[in-house]
């Protein structure tokens, strides 16, 4: 059993949710005592790949919202929570979705190995980043010619390059779609002058220089609110991959000759008899998730039962092929611009 | 999932040591705020010890089993009198008998009227669940001495939470409406338990959301095992915020 630990895009949202699910006690409560909520398996799913494999997942709702990440032991609470609560359910693999993995890894929850009286095991959960990288990659590959971007030829700025998805995307845009040049941009200039070192390659500028040298811009750094960027700079056309999250590039950005592309999304070749997605804003809620939810799916798939994409910096170009593959081959396809846009460049 | 310092999350992460700390288990406070925590908690297990043998009262081919179970909460109550005597603290009894008093009424007021459902919903899950999740708070935070006593008692409190969630589990059939009856009239009691003792929680670090969260938990965890379904338990739950 494959299972997805997520949680609502608001407040609001997950009070809403909650109602719809009946779980009035938590729709009605304050902030509080949502802060006080356990954390709900809220749907059981069966899944059958374009092969032919089936499998059954779980989806778990942390109760976590954006809300409450300004509460640091609530939020810690509330992903440990959930990672037990799908370890007591025998779940094998589980991808820790949205802000899961973010607090997982900056707040270090490798240390809290202890939950009650379960032992975690890490063996048992992904942060399916290799996936989201793969997927990225993929995505600019197959988008960039479609607005007349030849990608061999592109300059391609990656924001948030040192990270776990940032360094990985870099590492197969220089070495499997030979990029033209590669921007690394990031806060702290010790992680890039190491990233530079081992892509042989890559040029370090601060954002605002790197920007109106770009092509392709890929997001994996969650904006800051008060950024203000003057899109004039930019190269038109300039194809924008927001994988960050949450997802909120494109009201920045889009504009004429500005294509906004939401990063790190699969769409799955059959509907999916779930309700979760509806709470991530797909736009085809049946079909379309986040790719790190995907990556749990297709290690269940492949019963490959491994923490695949774990820590920082562990994601090789061979681990992106593996699980790429699996991704094609079980169903998935990556999220393009859209067909109308597509056929209005045309 | 795309992870980036979202300036959010890189704002608080250092908070992470800080909200480690363990508390100073020397001052006034601490011990003043002790003296009735520790109070509850011994009251909590002598009660139990009562609870189980009158339960066995009414359970006569049960009695042996129940007697079992009490015992354990008198070696308990031991544990933590000597918690309290390690950090130099005398017990506010008063208070504590204060404290239990509401729901100690509506035990022996079922008791008398040979309501088992209701016995065993107060003594062997609310409170037990109540006992579980402040102790696995409480051990988080504890001095070293009352960590290892705590750790200890926490195993046997799930054997007794076991030991009323298995019998409710058997019965589940004819006791449904009278145990949403006696959840409603006595998970309020726990929840202004658990508002009532807040800031000498506090004073142990033991934050209220937490105990409230792992209160839920063990709730939860133990009507599922019943054989509950999620929206009757969402039902259950209702009566501890309104």
């Amino acid at each position: 059993m494959f299972g997805l630990i997520g949680h609502s895009t608001s407040f609001d949202d997950a009070k809403q949710k909650a109602m719809d699910l009946g779980y009035d006690h938590i729709a009605k409560g304050d902030l509080d005592v949502w802060c006080s909520a356990p954390p709900q398996l809220v749907e059981h799913v069966n899944v059958v790949s374009a092969i032919g494999k089936k499998i059954e997942g779980a989806y778990i709702d942390s109760c976590f919202v954006p809300e409450m990440l300004g509460r640091f032991k609530t939020a810690r609470r509330k992903v440990l929570n959930a990672m037990e609560l799908a370890q007591k359910k025998g779940i094998n693999i589980t991808a820790l979705g949205g802000f899961t993995s973010i607090i997982f890894e900056n707040f270090n929850l490798l240390q809290n190995k202890q939950v009650r009286n379960t032992t975690l095991d890490w063996e048992r959960f992904t942060t399916g980043n290799t996936h989201t990288a793969w997927v990225i990659c993929r995505q600019l590959e197959l988008n960039a010619p479609l607005i007349g971007i030849n990608p061999k030829k592109a300059t391609v700025a990656v924001v948030g390059a040192t990270g776990d998805i940032g360094s990985a995307v870099c590492r197969w845009l220089v070495e499997r779609t030979g990029v033209k040049e590669v921007l690394l941009v990031a806060r702290q200039q010790q992680p890039l002058i190491e990233l530079q070192n081992s892509l042989n390659g890559g040029k370090i500028l601060p954002m605002e220089e790197a920007l109106p040298l770009a092509d392709v811009v890929i997001w994996v750094a969650s904006l800051p609110k008060n950024l203000e960027i003057d899109t004039s700079n930019l190269h038109k056309p300039c194809l924008m991959i927001d994988g960050g999250y949450p997802k909120n590039l494109n009201e920045k950005f889009n504009g004429l000759g500005i294509h906004v592309l939401k990063g790190g999304i699969v769409e799955f070749f059959a509907d999916i008899g779930w309700n979760m997605m509806e709470l991530a804003a797909m736009e085809k809620p049946q079909r379309q998730m986040f790719a790190c939810f995907a990556e749990a799916m297709l290690l269940e798939f492949e019963e490959c039962h491994t923490n695949f994409s774990w820590g920082r910096n562990n994601i090789t170009l061979e681990k992106m092929d593996f699980i790429g593959e699996a991704s094609l081959r079980h169903g998935f396809s990556v999220l393009g611009l859209k067909p109308n846009l597509q056929v209005a460049i045309a | 999932m795309p992870t980036l310092e979202s300036s959010g999350v890189a704002e608080i992460s250092d908070l992470a040591s800080k909200a480690d700390c363990l508390p100073d288990f020397t001052t006034d406070q601490y011990k003043d705020a002790y003296s009735r925590i520790n109070a509850i908690v011994i009251e909590g297990e002598k009660e139990a010890h009562d609870n189980y043998v009158a339960i066995g009262g009414l359970m006569p081919d049960k009695a042996d089993e129940l007697k079992k179970l009490a015992v354990m909460e008198l070696r308990h109550m031991k544990g933590f009198t000597a918690c309290g005597k390690n950090l130099g603290v005398v017990a506010d009894m008063d208070f504590a008998q204060k404290f239990f008093a509401p729901l100690h009424g509506n035990f022996q007021k079922a008791l008398k009227e040979e309501k088992l459902t209701t016995c065993f919903l107060i003594q062997a899950i609310l409170i037990e669940a109540f006992a579980i999740s402040a102790y696995h708070v409480y051990i988080r935070v504890a001095d070293p001495f009352a960590k290892k006593i705590t750790e200890g008692v926490v195993k046997d409190e799930y054997l007794h939470l076991n030991y009323g969630q298995e019998w409710l589990k058997a019965n589940l059939g004819t006791c449904k409406e009278e145990l949403f009856k006696a959840n409603k009239e006595n998970l309020p009691l726990i929840k202004s338990m658990l508002d009532q003792v807040a800031d000498d929680a506090e004073s142990l670090q033991m934050d209220k959301e937490e105990l409230m969260e792992e209160f839920m938990i063990a709730y939860q965890d133990s009507l599922l095992e019943m054989g509950l379904d999620s929206r009757e338990i969402a039902r259950m739950a209702l009566a501890a915020i309104v």
